[in-house]
Formats: C-alpha cells, sequence, structure tokens
C-alpha cells in the first residue's frame, strides 16, 4: 500500500509541473493571440505577412521539434550562449506554439462578426478602438468558447511532449516508475491524473459557454 | 452668389447657406468596375423630410452611406452642416479630412439599417446607453434616463432588459430607430427600414417614422413605401442608374411622373405589392 501511495505522490509531482505550464502557456499565449490576431486583421502588410509565416510555421512543424529546437537547437546555434532549463524552454515553445492557434481562432471569431456591427458603431460615433473593444471582441469570445475548449484539452495533453526534454511532469515521473519496477499501473495512475485534469478543463468550459447563452448571435 | 465671399466662407470651412444642412456635389463612386454614383448632386434643407425612391441597384444605399462616411467617395463633395468631411480637389478626386474629424462631424447623422444591426450581446437599454456613455462622455444615469423617455416614443418600456435576439423586427428596428436618436443627431438617414420585416410589421416601425417626423429632425429616407413617403415626404428624389432623375414634390414624383422610368418603375411597384 505504501508503496502506491509513494509512486502516486511521485507522479503527482509531476502534475504540480503539468498544471505551472498549463497555466503559464495560458496566461501568456492567449494575450499574445490577441494581439497578434489583431495584428493580422489590421492594415499593416509587412506585420501581417510577419505574423503569417509565425503561424504557419507554429503550426505546421510538429510541437516536439519544436521543443527539440528551443532545448538543444537553440543552444548548438549560439554556442551554448542560449541555453534554457528544461522548463523553460517547455514554457516558451508552448507560449508561442500555442499563440499561433490563438491567433487563428481568435482571427476566426473576430471575423465571423458581421460588418453590420462595425457600421452600426460607427454611425453612432465609436472609433475603431472602442468598437473592437466593446462591440467586437465581446462577441467573439462567444464564438471562440468552443474551439478554446479543445486547445486547453490538447494543451494538457501536449504538456506529456516536455518528458522527452526530460521536465518531470506527470509522464516522465510514471515513465520511470515504469522502467524501474516494471509496474504499468504508475501509467494507469498518470491517465487518471490526465482525465481528472480534462475533466476539470472541461467543465470550466461549461460554465463559461452557460455564461455567454443569454444572448444569440444571428 | 458673389464668388468671392464663397470663396472665403469656403476657406473657413463654414457654408454660407446654413438652411442646408446636408450638400453633396458631383458624387462618383465604383466599386472595382462597377461605376455606382454617376455625379450626384445632393441637399436636404433643415428639418426637411426627404424621401428616396428608385429600383434596387439605383445607389441608394450607397448615396446614404457617402453621406455618413460608411463609403469614401471617389470624386465629389459632401458637406454636413456647412462643414466638408470631403473635398473635391484641383483634378476632382475626394479628399477627406481627417478620420477622427469625420466621425465627430457625422457624429450628426444618425442611422438606421435595413437589418437593424442592434448589438446582440446587450440588452435593449444597453444598446440605447452605449455611445452615449462611451463617445459622448454622458453618465450612466442620464443615459439610462434619455433611453427610457426613448423606449418610451418607441413603445417598447417593457423591453428595457430584452435581447435583440428575443424581439420580432419590428421591435428590433423601433429599438435601432431610438439607438440612433440617443446620440441626438440632426439627421436621421433611414435605408430601407421596413424592407427586412413581415408585412403585419411595417405599420409600426413607420408610426415611429411618423412621430419623429413631427419634431422637424431632417430626415433622408430610402424606402420602398411609396404611400408613406407621399404622406410623410416635403420632397421625393428618384434615383435610376447612379443618377437622381428626378427631384420634386411628393405629387410631382409619385402621383404625375413626367419622366417614363418612374412611371415604369411605379408600375412594376404596384405590381410587385
Ligand atoms: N460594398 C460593395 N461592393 C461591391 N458592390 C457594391 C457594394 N455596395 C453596393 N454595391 C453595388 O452597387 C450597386 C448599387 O448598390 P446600392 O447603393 O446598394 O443600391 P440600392 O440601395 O439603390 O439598391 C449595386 O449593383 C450593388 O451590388
Ligand atoms: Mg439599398
Amino acid at each position: 500500500m505504501d508503496y502506491w501511495l509513494d509512486i502516486t505522490a511521485y507522479i503527482g509531482l509531476g502534475a504540480g509541473v503539468t498544471l505551472k505550464i498549463f497555466f503559464v502557456t495560458l496566461l501568456f499565449s492567449v494575450p499574445l493571440g490577441v494581439v497578434c490576431a489583431l495584428g493580422k486583421l489590421g492594415k499593416f502588410r509587412i506585420l501581417r505577412g510577419a505574423l503569417g509565416v509565425y503561424t504557419w510555421v507554429f503550426r505546421g512543424t510538429p510541437l516536439l521539434l519544436q521543443l527539440f529546437f528551443t532545448y538543444y537547437g537553440l543552444g548548438i546555434l549560439s554556442d551554448g550562449r542560449i541555453a534554457f532549463d528544461p522548463e523553460t524552454a517547455a514554457y516558451i515553445t508552448f507560449v508561442f506554439n500555442y499563440a499561433a492557434y490563438f491567433t487563428e481562432i481568435f482571427r476566426g471569431g473576430i471575423q465571423s462578426i458581421g460588418k453590420g456591427q462595425y457600421e452600426a458603431a460607427k454611425a453612432l460615433g465609436m472609433n475603431p478602438g472602442l468598437t473592437m473593444k466593446r462591440i467586437i471582441l465581446p462577441q467573439a469570445i462567444k464564438i471562440i468558447l468552443p474551439p478554446m475548449g479543445n486547445e486547453a484539452i490538447n494543451l494538457i495533453k501536449d504538456t506529456a511532449l516536455c518528458s522527452v526534454i526530460t521536465v518531470t511532469e506527470i509522464l516522465r515521473n510514471a515513465n520511470r516508475v515504469m522502467s524501474r519496477d516494471f509496474n504499468v499501473g504508475a501509467l494507469v495512475i498518470a491517465a487518471l491524473v490526465y482525465l481528472l485534469m480534462t475533466f476539470a478543463v472541461i467543465q470550466v468550459f461549461r460554465k463559461l459557454e452557460k455564461r455567454y447563452a443569454y444572448y444569440t448571435i444571428r | 452668389m458673389c464668388a468671392p465671399r464663397d470663396r472665403v466662407e469656403e476657406l473657413n470651412g463654414i457654408e454660407a447657406n446654413q438652411t442646408e444642412i446636408v450638400k453633396a456635389t458631383n458624387l462618383h463612386k465604383s466599386f472595382g468596375r462597377l461605376h455606382v454614383l454617376k455625379g450626384v448632386d445632393f441637399y436636404a434643407n433643415r428639418g426637411e423630410i426627404l424621401s428616396v425612391v428608385g429600383p434596387s441597384g439605383s445607389g441608394k444605399s450607397t448615396l446614404l452611406r457617402l453621406l455618413n462616411h460608411l463609403e469614401t467617395a471617389d470624386r465629389g463633395s459632401i458637406r454636413i452642416d456647412g462643414r466638408y468631411i470631403a473635398k473635391e480637389n484641383a483634378d476632382g478626386r475626394s479628399e477627406y479630412i481627417s478620420g477622427k474629424k469625420v466621425l465627430k462631424i457625422c457624429s450628426k447623422l444618425g442611422m438606421v439599417f435595413q437589418n437593424f444591426n442592434l448589438f446582440p450581446h446587450k440588452s435593449v437599454i444597453e444598446n440605447l446607453m452605449e455611445a452615449p456613455m462611451t463617445v459622448a462622455g454622458v453618465s450612466k444615469d442620464a443615459a439610462a434616463e434619455k433611453a427610457e423617455s426613448l423606449l418610451e416614443k418607441v413603445g417598447l418600456t417593457d423591453k428595457r432588459n430584452a435581447y435583440p435576439g428575443q424581439l420580432s423586427g419590428g421591435q428590433q428596428q423601433r429599438v435601432a430607430i431610438a439607438r440612433a436618436l440617443a446620440m441626438d443627431p440632426e439627421i436621421m438617414l433611414f435605408d430601407e427600414p421596413t424592407s427586412a420585416l413581415d408585412p403585419e410589421l411595417i405599420g409600426e416601425v413607420l408610426g415611429v417614422i411618423k412621430n419623429l417626423a413631427a419634431e422637424r429632425i431632417t430626415m433622408i429616407i430610402v424606402t420602398h413605401e411609396m404611400n408613406f413617403a407621399r404622406g410623410i415626404s416635403d420632397r421625393i428624389l428618384f434615383m435610376d442608374g447612379g443618377l437622381i432623375l428626378a427631384d420634386g414634390t411628393p405629387d410631382d414624383i409619385l402621383v404625375n411622373p413626367s419622366h417614363p422610368r418612374i412611371r415604369d418603375f411605379l408600375r412594376k411597384i404596384i405590381r410587385e405589392q
């Protein structure tokens, strides 16, 4: 019995790291995604082009490759001058990777608001900034919540990739137990922890969607 | 008109003729290769009620949308209450003043759209309070008070907390009218305000517009409701093919039309209804 408590505690330690990656990623990638989405919809062509390349690269290559690049590649390229510890490398990669996805989700959400809303706001004297803040973004939030929920679930699961750059998250710890003790039970415990987390995320997004259910966008 | 004085007035940006609250000259607008307005001269006098009629595609909406800067003119000048928002330069192109200033000047114009365009995430009363509070800087209490009186005017006090999605088309359009009025416009633009409505809902919206007419706000109404236009208008413009073909009293245009195109148009409208 003690044994099972021990390995559960050990995997629970990893869960803390996983949650840290999860929250740090959301904390930075959501605002970054908003800014990039606005940039992509803005009138500066060079900025639009640069952001297009950014989202293309980060969405078009494996996240695992990006992790390797940040953790190993940058160090080699810079002759060791840039060197991140595994967790920092994970934060950086995940923030930029997820911000790329959020950029596209937010852009789509903003674009799905009809031009009648912009025209009504302008006819009332609202400037573009005010229109975005008061009229467009509040409505876009309702539209982006479902895809955001999906991304949040993906994010929980993607954190497992960090095990390959030796971040001591859930899967890494479970894997070490398994190879030390030849005990598949560690994987089952890890699976249960992931399920708990994704369940919580689903509940949170269900609540959020309910909060925005009071109106309909035609 | 004596020319030198005119020029001085223009340099000041103030129009001498203060009865013309809206004045547009030689307006041209193309969408790609489609030449939609082909040199429209337009004016509306202060307090005047003006209807614009004509076949669809003739450029009526485009004309309205140029007046409040939802579209920009290619050529020609636009003056609102004596101030230019666009002025024809030496080679005929429209030169606009800064976007900020245009927005300020165009705040004298309220607009009612065919599809209402209410803010769906805001309740009826929030729709009415939004611009007064965020644009005009009116306090919340004052905005709410004003909104209540406007809701009374359009007969929707009991819907103050409803959301647009819960209202009929006619109710939504009445809210949209109240929302525009909340900014105290001097000019109201209506772009086919009843065209998206079921027939049984048209009357309530026309009724609200009729009541406004009594307040003598300048109104420019694009409509296919000929009886309504005839009853309410001081003057009616007939547009076809990107030009104003006729400009006269309701009787001139709708009862004894001299222009064959108007007769065709009226015949068609009657057949459709
Ligand atoms: N934003 C636009 N882009 C392209 N074509 C447009 C646009 N707005 C209007 N048009 C075209 O211009 C013509 C005149 O349109 P409009 O002013 O809406 O006419 P009306 O209101 O008299 O029916 C139509 O052929 C219409 O398809
Ligand atoms: Mg039209």
